[in-house]
């Protein structure tokens, strides 16, 4: 069974930064990840595959990589 | 003294027994040696592909090794099998450690510095070899090369054969970090090696005294 999210993250983040960390941590999941909108204030993504690992991948963007910081992270529809 | 790619020595054997783990580092990068409960030896990155927690923290069940931290499980190809928290999830071949090759020659358990596909084979063990014991010199690979090259011959498999207390050794030198280099010793004949070990540990003071005016000096 997969799953298909919209995932939100606001905070401050250095774009590229966050956009590698996305990629990489995609990758390991097995998760694809296309993101959309992705700036110093919010990163919006849309990511698909098995909800586990979907949920890993959430995880893992709430904490992000050092010179981000994630101070809300929530999926679209599902409320804040 | 140049030190490139090949095959290293980076521990005794005997001293990764069945069931246990041991980090250690090769040019600064750190690995894990374990051995599963069949008593194959294995070498990785040491690092957990979850969180980064060093696998020789972990514990091997059988032919795995667990990492400490959330019990991630990964099989001697390197590949995780086992997530605890989500134990019905078919575990995606892209969480896998990064695995070195390896080998046991000598007494000893060598890994190819590369992480490639392939790694030319390793060093033949020696005919009546027996490790003895590791010592680590605070000085740097290359220097620890050269110093070597003053009293033993460099062979072809990276080795250095000499001798201490009048019996015939072999020492394979370990790049540990730019600042530490790991010698591993092999009796390679008869001798005493209690007296053999006494003079490694003579000849690695040795080293280390000789560099400590020129390091004062540079200070």
């Amino acid at each position: 069974m997969r799953t298909r999210v919209e995932m939100v993250f606001l905070g401050d983040f250095e774009p590229e930064s966050f956009a590698e960390f996305m990629r990489h941590r995609a990758g390991r999941l097995s998760v694809s990840a296309v993101a959309g909108r992705i700036d110093a204030t919010r990163v919006d993504v849309a990511v698909e595959g098995e909800p586990d690992l979907v949920d890993m991948f959430e995880m893992a963007c709430s904490l992000g990589p050092i010179d981000c910081l994630v101070r809300e992270a929530y999926r679209q529809g599902q409320g804040r | 003294m140049n030190l490139v790619e090949g095959w290293y020595a980076v521990a005794i054997a005997d001293d990764i027994e069945p069931g246990t783990s041991a980090g250690t580092r090769l040019f600064d990068r750190e690995l894990v040696v374990w051995r599963d409960l069949a008593g194959v030896s294995h070498v990785w990155e040491d690092r957990c592909p979850h969180r980064g927690m060093r696998l020789s923290f972990g514990f091997v069940r059988g032919n795995h090794i667990a990492c400490l931290y959330h019990g991630w499980a990964y099989d001697t190809a390197g590949q995780c099998r086992a997530i605890p928290a989500h134990p019905d999830l078919a575990v995606p071949e892209t969480i896998k450690v990064a695995t070195y090759h390896s080998a046991e020659a000598s007494g000893l358990i060598l890994v190819h510095s590369s992480l490639g596909a392939e790694a030319p084979p390793p060093p033949a063990p020696a005919p009546t070899g027996r490790a003895l014991r590791s010592l680590y010199v605070d000085l740097a690979p290359d220097v620890v090369a050269e110093r070597l090259l003053r009293d033993f011959t460099a062979l072809d498999d990276g080795s250095y054969a000499g001798t201490l207390a009048g019996a015939p050794v072999l020492v394979f030198l370990q790049p540990f970090t730019a600042t530490r280099t790991g010698l591993h010793l092999v009796l390679a004949g008869p001798g005493d090696s209690v007296a053999v070990s006494a003079a490694a540990e003579a000849l690695r003071n040795a080293f280390e005294a000789s560099s400590a005016p020129a390091l004062e000096a540079a200070e």
